[in-house]
């Protein structure tokens, strides 16, 4: 008994020093990019960090929840960047001819939420169309049966958007067509700030919702220990198919969000989805609170990379990073709240 | 009140439970004895609906509940307390208990629950905001019975609440669940502890090798040559 208290102990500093000299590290990157490239670029670390952290929650709760390592997550990004741009795209266009102030603040918004409702039903229909009826047949080998799923998925819709679409890019140059902020002697588009706003908001309420409230805490109850969930009257299906629904809205809303950084066309989820994986692996599987922080460090370090070594190292820094951390720190610096695959 | 008839049951392709009968009365206190392995987990998973059963059927308060899923059998007002106790270790105890009383809608009636399982377990108030999985092996088995109290339930599924317990505190626990039973509650106990448990309960079952082999007043039981040879050493 002794010995297993102390072990613990040990074995919590070992994994905070972990996370100490991690966030120390990113401080020590941020300031570096404020000095050589100027705030402006944290600024934009911030809002991609923001929206990284977005996916990764959505893809730890997936995995801590239902145990599924979600590779079809940035399909959610790309069909949400596509349904905000075919909402926001006419809107705009009709504003050419009969500008309206009112419409032209709002006609971003209505996109955002299109596609953040759109990938909430997505979410659930797609969990109801293939995993459902997998935990109904069998749950020996689950989390590899789920994770060739979610390959699966992803092909069909990255093909299928352009076999429907093309391989065209679809962009907008800017959501807002306004001036710039000043803010502390830089300019930052309207655009970023109401991005990032929107991504501390959701977090916000996220967590509230998980935290706070009976459903998020039934949520959370299932990750923990499913059949002591199912024993206090708690309907798996429901959590299943709820969880899958918010995780790929979330993942939709911050395709529509980085729209006007990053377009949209079939393969555009690729990049988001590696870097919410690296969040997720950076501060352990299924850890949700862990993610929100994650995405802005791993948002920093891209941005490091940009400014330090080279545009084109922008992927490799980063997955060495990772091969580091799976190295030294399997579980992530924050440890898993999840008990993880081998409880199945 | 609580009826199972002709029940065979197990896992994939082991059969553990043949031809399993018994029932349980309003109010009653009904003890399930056997050695390791004989199937006393078992029966009382499948009548919480944590494993379908392969024929027989469960019959609570006359409805049939073989088929139904756990989670709609715990909102009938059956609560099962499992031997591994299942409790939510990443949460703090006060969550644990409001999870229990998850299905009930009415916030009064879920503070009114909060209240009595308190009272019930003071020790448990003291420690409402540390975590589940902190507490020690005796607290622990408190927050999975108080859990199972908090949707107020009809019926009680204990499974071995004094595995791994220290002597004072399966004294502890005993008394918990006596107190519980004069407050009306139904209950089923899965125990090994034999001698202490036929002095606290009106029944019992004796099941060896997934089938029931001896029913009878616990009073009775405990005078039963194959009982007193086989569990109580005499």
């Amino acid at each position: 008994m002794e010995g297993s208290v102390r072990g613990s102990i040990v074995a919590r500093i070992g994994r905070s020093l972990t996370a100490a000299i991690v966030l120390g590290a990113s401080l020590v990157a941020g300031v570096a990019i404020a000095i050589v490239a100027g705030p402006a670029q944290i600024a934009n670390a911030v809002v991609t960090g923001g929206m990284w952290a977005l996916m990764s929650v959505g893809l730890a709760l997936v995995f801590g929840v239902m145990n599924i390592p979600h590779f079809a997550h940035g399909e959610s990004f790309m069909i949400g960047a596509y349904v905000s741009y075919f909402v926001f795209t006419p809107v705009h266009e009709y504003l050419k001819d009969n500008p309206n102030k009112f419409l032209s603040t709002v006609a971003p918004f209505a996109g955002i939420l299109a596609a953040a409702l759109v990938g909430f039903v997505l979410g659930a229909v797609i969990e109801k169309l293939i995993f459902y009826p997998l935990r109904r047949r069998t749950r020996a080998q689950w989390v590899m049966n789920a994770f060739l799923l979610t390959v699966g998925i992803s092909f069909i819709f990255t093909n299928g958007a352009t076999l429907v679409l093309g391989p065209n890019f679809r962009g907008i140059p800017r959501y807002w067509d306004v001036e710039p902020l000043q803010f502390l002697g830089m300019r930052i588009a309207v655009d970023r700030v109401v991005t990032f706003a929107i991504a501390v908001i959701t977090l916000a309420a996220f967590w509230f919702f998980l935290r706070r409230t009976r459903t998020g805490r039934a949520i959370r109850a299932v990750s923990q220990d499913e059949v002591g969930a199912q024993m206090v009257g708690i309907n798996l299906n429901f959590v299943h198919t709820l969880t899958f629904s918010l995780a790929t809205s979330m993942a939709a809303m911050s395709g529509a969000c980085l729209l006007f950084m990053f377009q949209a066309y079939p393969t555009v989820g690729l990049k988001p989805l590696y870097f919410s994986w690296y969040v997720v692996m950076l501060v352990g599987l299924g850890n949700v609170a862990g993610a929100m922080v994650g995405g802005f460090i791993v948002a920093l370090l891209q941005m490091a990379t940009q400014q330090f070594v080279g545009i084109a190292w922008e992927d490799v820094v980063p997955t060495i990073m990772m091969i580091l951390v799976l190295l030294l720190a399997p579980s992530g610096i924050f440890g898993s709240e999840v008990k993880g695959v081998q409880e199945q | 009140m609580l009826e199972v008839r002709g029940l065979n049951a197990g896992y994939d392709f082991l059969q553990v439970l043949w031809d399993v009968s018994l029932h349980v009365s309003e109010g009653e206190f009904v003890a399930l004895l056997g050695p390791n392995g004989a199937g006393k987990t078992t029966t009382l998973r499948t009548i919480a609906g944590l494993i379908p059963p392969m024929s027989g059927e469960v019959f609570f308060r006359g409805e049939a509940i073989g088929h139904l899923p756990a989670y709609r059998i715990s909102r009938m007002g059956i609560s099962y307390i499992s031997e591994s106790l299942n409790l939510f270790t990443n949460m703090s105890v006060q969550e644990n208990l409001l999870l229990g009383a998850y299905a009930v809608q009415d916030k009064r009636k879920e503070l009114e629950s909060l209240d009595f399982v308190f009272g019930l377990f003071p020790r448990l108030a003291e420690r409402r905001h540390q975590l589940a999985g902190t507490l020690s092996g005796g607290e622990r088995k408190m927050l999975a019975i108080a859990r199972g109290m908090m949707s107020n339930p009809r019926l009680l599924l204990v499974d071995e609440p004094s595995l791994g317990l220290a002597p004072n505190l399966v004294q502890n626990v005993f008394a918990a669940l006596q107190e519980l039973r004069q407050r009306g509650v139904t209950i089923l106990l899965v125990e090994q502890n034999v001698n202490a448990t036929l002095e606290i309960t009106d029944r019992g079952y004796v099941l060896e090798q997934g089938r029931i082999v001896l029913e009878g007043q616990s009073s009775d039981l405990r005078e039963n040559e194959h009982v007193r040879s086989a569990y109580l050493g005499l």
